[in-house]
C-alpha cells in the first residue's frame, strides 16, 4: 500500500500538471497517407470502400494512429500523461490497463492532411482498490487539429497499478447456477439477449417478479412479459464478506432492485456510492454461454437497454460477429495502429509483466467496433462518436463475439450499444452514434 | 379465553447431548442419545414411544431412530418443512396428537453433526441446485452471490436500519445479552465467556451491516422433548409443563430467507405466529415474562419483539435498551444464551430452556416467570409455543 506522504506527493504533482492545460500542439511524424490506410484496414479486415479509391478518407478510429509517438522511446517533457506515468511509475504503480477511450470526430481526415495533439492532463483519482490491484485513473484529453479546426477530440482513461496487490483470481464459471423451468426460462432467455424481462400476466396486466405460472391476482395462467428499462433504485442492500461464494470476488455488494416498473429484484452492483435510493441501472454480466446475470451499476450514464416505449425504438440486433483473436491480428493491427508497447508483440515481455499472454490494444479494439458497426450501417453512415469501456484483455487463441443493440434511431441519427465477449468476459462495451452523410 | 387446546398436552422430559463443534459420532447416534437423555427426564422408556416428529431437514428418520431405541409400534410420525422454522412446530405436532388421542407418547427431536458436519453458514450449491420450487426460488439469489443465511439476513437488517434508525449497536444488544446467559451456563459453548458492546463492535463483517457477533454459532449436539398428556404428565417424574399455545405462520408471498418482494421487507409470519399464540392462551404480551425468541441473527430478535406485539414496529431498539433483556431486566430473553451463545441446535434446545424457566431449573432462573413464549426460526416460514406451569 502506498504511504499518505506518497499519495499527497502525488496528487500534489497532478494539480500542478493539471494546471498546465493543454499542451502545444504536436505536429503528426507523417501526413494522413494511403499506405498507412491501407496496412489499417488490412490488420483490421476492414473493406470499407470509403477507405480507398479515387477520393480516399482515413477511418475516423485512426485519428489516435497519426500522432502516436512511434518505436522512439524519447517523449517531449511537456506530455502531461508521460509525466504523470512516470510519477506514479516512481511510486511504485508500475502496471497500466487502459479503461475508457471516448472519441468524438468532427469529421474524416484526407490524405494530405496533417494533424497535430493538444494534450490536457484531466484528472488523477486515486489510490482506488481494483480487481488487477491498488491503482489511480489517469484521465486526458486529447484534441486533434487540422490547423485552427478541431476534427477529433479523445478522452482517454487508464488505470495505474502495482502489481500484485489485485484480488486472487477465480473462476466465474462456478457461479452457481440457476434451476430454470417452463415458468422462469423466459427471463434467462431475456438477460442472454440483453433483455431484462418482467412477468406480466396477459390477462389482467399484472407484474410479477419472481414469476411464476399463475396470475396471483386474477388466476389466469396466461403469463406474457414486459421489458424493463433497466432503471431502478436501492431498496437495500448488503456486502457480502464472509464465507467464500463460487465464482465471485469478495466483498461483494448485493442490492435488493426496485425498479422504475414497480418489482423488486435481486442483483449484484458495482460503482461507487451505494445506499439505500441510489440510482442505478442494469448491466449484463455474461458469465458464459449458458448464463448471464441482470446485475446493476451505480454509474451514471444511459441505460444500455432498449427503450420500447418510444417511437423511435427499432428493436433488432445487428447480425454477430465472431472474430478469433490471433497473434497474427494482435501484432499487425498494433503495428498498423503504430502502438509499438511491448505487451502487444512481445510475449515473454507481456509475461513478464503479469499478463498471460500479449494482448490486443486499444486503438485496435476501437478501429473493430467501428468496423463491425460501419459493415452494418454501410457508407452513408458516418461515426461521429464511439464510447470505449474496456474490460477483459482479448488475448490470442480466444474469440471476441461482437452484438449490437439499436438505442436509438432516427433519420439524422443512430445510437448503436457494441458489446464484444471474451471467453473471460466482456472484453469491451462501447456506445456509438452514427450520423448520416446525406441527412444535413 | 383459550381455546381446547390449550393445555392439554405438556412437556414431560427434555433431553440433549453436550454441545461442541465435533461430537465424533453419527447424528443418529446423537439423536438417540438426547432422545433417551429425554425419556429418563420423564421416567418413561422407549417402548412409551408411539410417535415421534422431526424436521424435514434431519438427517435420521423417525424409523431409523425408532429401531435403534428398540420402540415398538408408532402410531405418528411428521416431519416439519423450512429449516429453524420448524422448531416449536415439532411440539406443536406432538401436541396435537396427543391432544387428539392420535398417540400417547410423542418425542420431537433434532440431531445433527452442523459445525463437523454440513455448515449451514456456507453456501450450499445443493441448495440452489434442487430441482422443485425451493430451488426455483434460490434461481433468484444464489447464482448473484447471495446464497448465505447471514447475507441474506442482511438485506433485511440494512432496510431495518434505514427506516427506523437503529444502528448496528441495537443488534449488538442481543449478542451481549446472550453471552451474558451463556457466560453462566455450564451446557453453553461460550460458559463463561461473555462479550462486551466493544467485542462486538470490533467483530469483522461477516455480510454488512451483520458482523461476526450477530451471527449464532454452528454446532453439533442433539435435543430431544417428550409430549404427553398433561393429565400424564403431572403424574410423571418432573411433571407436566403444559403446552399453553402452539402456532405456525406463514404470510402472504413467502419465501425462504428471501421474502424481498412484499410493500414491507419485515416478518410477518411471525406476526402471524404470535396473534395465533395469543389467541389459543387467551394471554398477552403483559403475561409474558421471559421468552426464547430464536437468535441465529440478531436483528430478528428485535423484528420479532415488534410481531409478538412486545413493542411496536420500529420500537425494538428502545425496548432492549438498557438491559431490559438481560436477566433482571423487564424481559430476559435466552436464559440459555441462545444460539449465540449456548448452541446451535436448530431452535430446539430453546425449548428445552422455556421448559426449564417453567420447572424452575433455568442457570438463570426468571423469578416468577409464569409464562415463557419459545420461538423457532425467524426469516422462514416459522411457529411459535407459549409454555405454563
Amino acid at each position: 500500500m502506498s504511504t499518505a506522504r506518497d499519495h499527497d506527493q502525488i496528487m500534489a504533482r497532478a494539480e500542478e500538471l493539471i494546471a498546465r492545460g493543454d499542451t502545444a500542439p504536436r505536429a503528426a511524424l507523417d501526413e494522413v497517407n494511403v499506405a498507412m490506410i491501407r496496412h489499417w484496414a488490412e490488420a483490421m479486415g476492414d473493406t470499407d470502400a470509403r477507405w480507398g479509391g479515387a477520393e480516399p478518407v482515413a477511418p475516423p478510429a485512426m485519428a489516435q494512429v497519426w500522432t502516436m509517438y512511434g518505436l522512439d522511446p524519447h517523449r517531449p517533457d511537456g506530455d502531461p500523461l508521460h509525466a504523470t506515468m512516470q510519477l506514479l511509475d516512481e511510486a511504485g504503480y508500475t502496471s497500466v490497463l487502459g479503461t475508457n477511450c471516448d472519441q468524438t470526430y468532427a469529421r474524416y481526415l484526407k490524405p494530405g492532411e496533417r494533424p497535430a495533439i493538444t494534450t490536457r492532463l484531466e484528472s488523477v483519482v486515486g489510490p482506488k482498490q481494483t480487481g488487477v490491484g491498488e491503482g489511480y485513473f489517469v484521465t486526458t484529453l486529447n484534441t486533434w487539429w487540422v490547423g485552427e479546426e478541431a476534427v477529433a477530440t479523445m478522452t482517454f482513461r487508464v488505470l495505474k497499478f502495482k502489481p500484485g496487490t489485485g484480488r486472487p483470481s477465480f473462476d466465474r464459471t462456478q457461479t452457481v447456477r440457476p434451476v430454470v423451468n417452463a415458468d422462469t426460462r423466459f427471463f434467462f432467455d431475456g438477460t442472454a439477449q440483453g433483455e431484462l424481462r418482467i412477468q406480466k400476466c396477459n390477462a389482467c396486466g399484472v407484474l410479477r417478479h419472481p414469476p411464476g405460472p399463475v396470475c396471483p391476482s386474477c388466476h389466469a395462467m396466461d403469463r406474457g412479459f414486459v421489458v424493463a428499462s433497466g432503471r431502478g433504485t436501492v431498496y437495500s442492500f448488503l456486502v457480502h464478506h464472509a464465507p467464500k461464494v463460487p465464482g465471485k470476488v469478495l466483498p461483494l455488494p448485493i442490492a435488493l432492485i426496485e425498479l422504475e416498473e414497480g418489482v423488486k429484484m435481486v442483483g449484484a452492483v458495482t460503482g461507487e456510492g451505494l445506499e439505500i435510493g441510489a440510482p442505478v441501472r442494469v448491466v449484463f454480466d455474461r458469465i458464459d454461454e449458458d448464463l448471464t446475470l441482470a446485475s446493476w451499476t451505480l454509474d451514471d450514464g444511459e441505460a444500455p437497454a432498449v427503450d420500447s416505449s418510444a417511437e423511435t425504438a427499432v428493436a433488432s440486433d445487428l447480425p454477430t460477429w465472431s472474430l478469433p483473436v490471433t497473434p497474427t491480428l494482435v501484432v499487425s493491427a498494433a503495428l498498423a495502429t503504430r502502438d509499438f508497447q511491448d505487451v502487444h508483440h512481445d510475449r515473454d515481455l507481456a509475461v513478464q509483466r503479469g499478463s498471460k499472454d500479449i494482448f490486443l490494444n486499444i486503438l485496435t479494439t476501437t478501429g473493430l467496433v467501428q468496423k463491425y458497426v460501419g459493415d452494418w450501417a454501410g457508407t452513408h453512415a458516418r461515426v461521429a462518436a464511439c464510447a470505449l469501456r474496456l474490460g477483459a484483455p482479448a488475448y490470442p487463441g480466444d474469440q471476441i463475439d461482437f452484438t449490437g443493440t439499436i438505442v436509438s434511431h432516427t433519420p439524422a441519427e443512430t445510437i448503436v450499444d457494441v458489446v464484444g465477449t471474451v471467453s473471460i468476459g466482456n472484453h469491451v462495451t462501447a456506445r456509438v452514434t452514427l450520423e448520416r452523410e446525406d441527412s444535413e | 379465553m383459550s381455546i381446547p387446546f390449550s393445555a392439554a398436552a405438556a412437556v414431560a422430559g427434555i433431553g440433549a447431548t453436550e454441545f461442541s463443534k465435533e461430537s465424533g459420532r453419527s447424528e443418529l447416534q446423537l439423536s438417540a442419545e438426547a432422545t433417551l437423555a429425554a425419556l429418563a427426564d420423564a421416567g418413561l422408556k422407549p417402548s412409551d414411544v408411539d410417535g415421534l416428529v422431526t424436521f424435514t431437514m434431519d438427517n435420521s428418520s423417525e424409523i431409523a431412530l425408532a429401531r435403534e431405541l428398540g420402540m415398538g409400534d408408532l402410531r405418528f410420525f411428521s416431519r416439519i418443512n423450512y429449516g429453524g422454522g420448524a422448531a416449536c412446530a415439532t411440539v406443536q405436532q406432538a401436541a396435537m396428537a396427543v391432544a387428539c388421542g392420535m398417540a400417547d407418547v410423542v418425542v420431537a427431536y433434532r440431531g445433527f453433526n452442523e459445525r463437523s458436519g454440513d455448515r449451514f453458514g456456507q453456501v450450499s450449491k445443493a441448495a440452489a441446485a434442487q430441482v422443485n420450487t425451493n430451488g426455483l426460488d434460490n434461481a433468484w439469489t444464489y447464482p448473484h452471490g447471495l446464497s448465505t443465511p447471514a447475507a441474506t439476513v442482511a438485506m433485511q437488517a440494512q432496510r431495518y436500519l434505514h427506516e427506523y434508525g437503529a444502528t448496528s449497536a441495537d443488534f449488538g444488544a442481543v449478542a451481549v445479552a446472550d453471552r451474558r446467559h451463556a457466560a453462566v451456563n455450564p451446557a453453553a459453548f461460550f460458559y463463561g465467556k461473555p462479550i462486551t458492546l466493544e467485542d462486538h463492535q470490533n467483530s469483522r463483517l461477516i455480510a454488512d451491516p451483520l458482523r461476526l457477533l450477530d451471527c449464532c454459532q454452528e454446532s453439533d449436539g442433539a435435543v430431544a422433548v417428550v409430549v404427553t398428556s398433561t393429565e400424564r404428565a403431572r403424574d410423571l417424574v418432573q411433571g407436566a409443563v403444559p403446552i399453553l399455545a402452539a402456532a405456525q405462520g406463514s404470510a402472504a408471498d413467502q419465501f425462504v430467507m428471501t421474502s424481498y418482494y412484499r410493500d414491507d421487507i419485515g416478518i410477518p409470519e411471525m406476526g402471524v405466529v404470535g396473534r395465533d399464540l395469543w389467541r389459543q392462551s387467551g394471554l398477552t404480551p403483559a403475561d409474558i415474562a421471559t421468552a426464547v425468541l430464536y437468535d441465529h441473527f440478531t436483528p430478528y430478535v428485535l423484528m420479532q419483539l415488534e410481531e409478538l406485539g412486545f413493542c411496536g414496529r420500529g420500537e425494538a431498539p428502545g425496548f432492549i435498551a438498557d438491559g431490559a433483556i438481560e436477566l433482571g431486566g423487564r424481559l430476559p430473553l435466552n436464559t440459555h444464551g441462545g444460539q449465540l451463545g449456548e448452541a446451535y441446535i436448530h431452535g430446539m434446545n430453546g425449548i428445552a430452556e422455556g421448559v426449564r424457566q417453567m420447572r424452575g431449573t433455568s442457570v438463570n432462573q426468571v423469578d416468577g416467570a409464569q409464562h415463557v413464549l419459545v420461538t423457532a426460526g425467524t426469516g422462514v416460514p416459522t411457529s411459535g409455543l407459549i409454555l405454563g406451569r
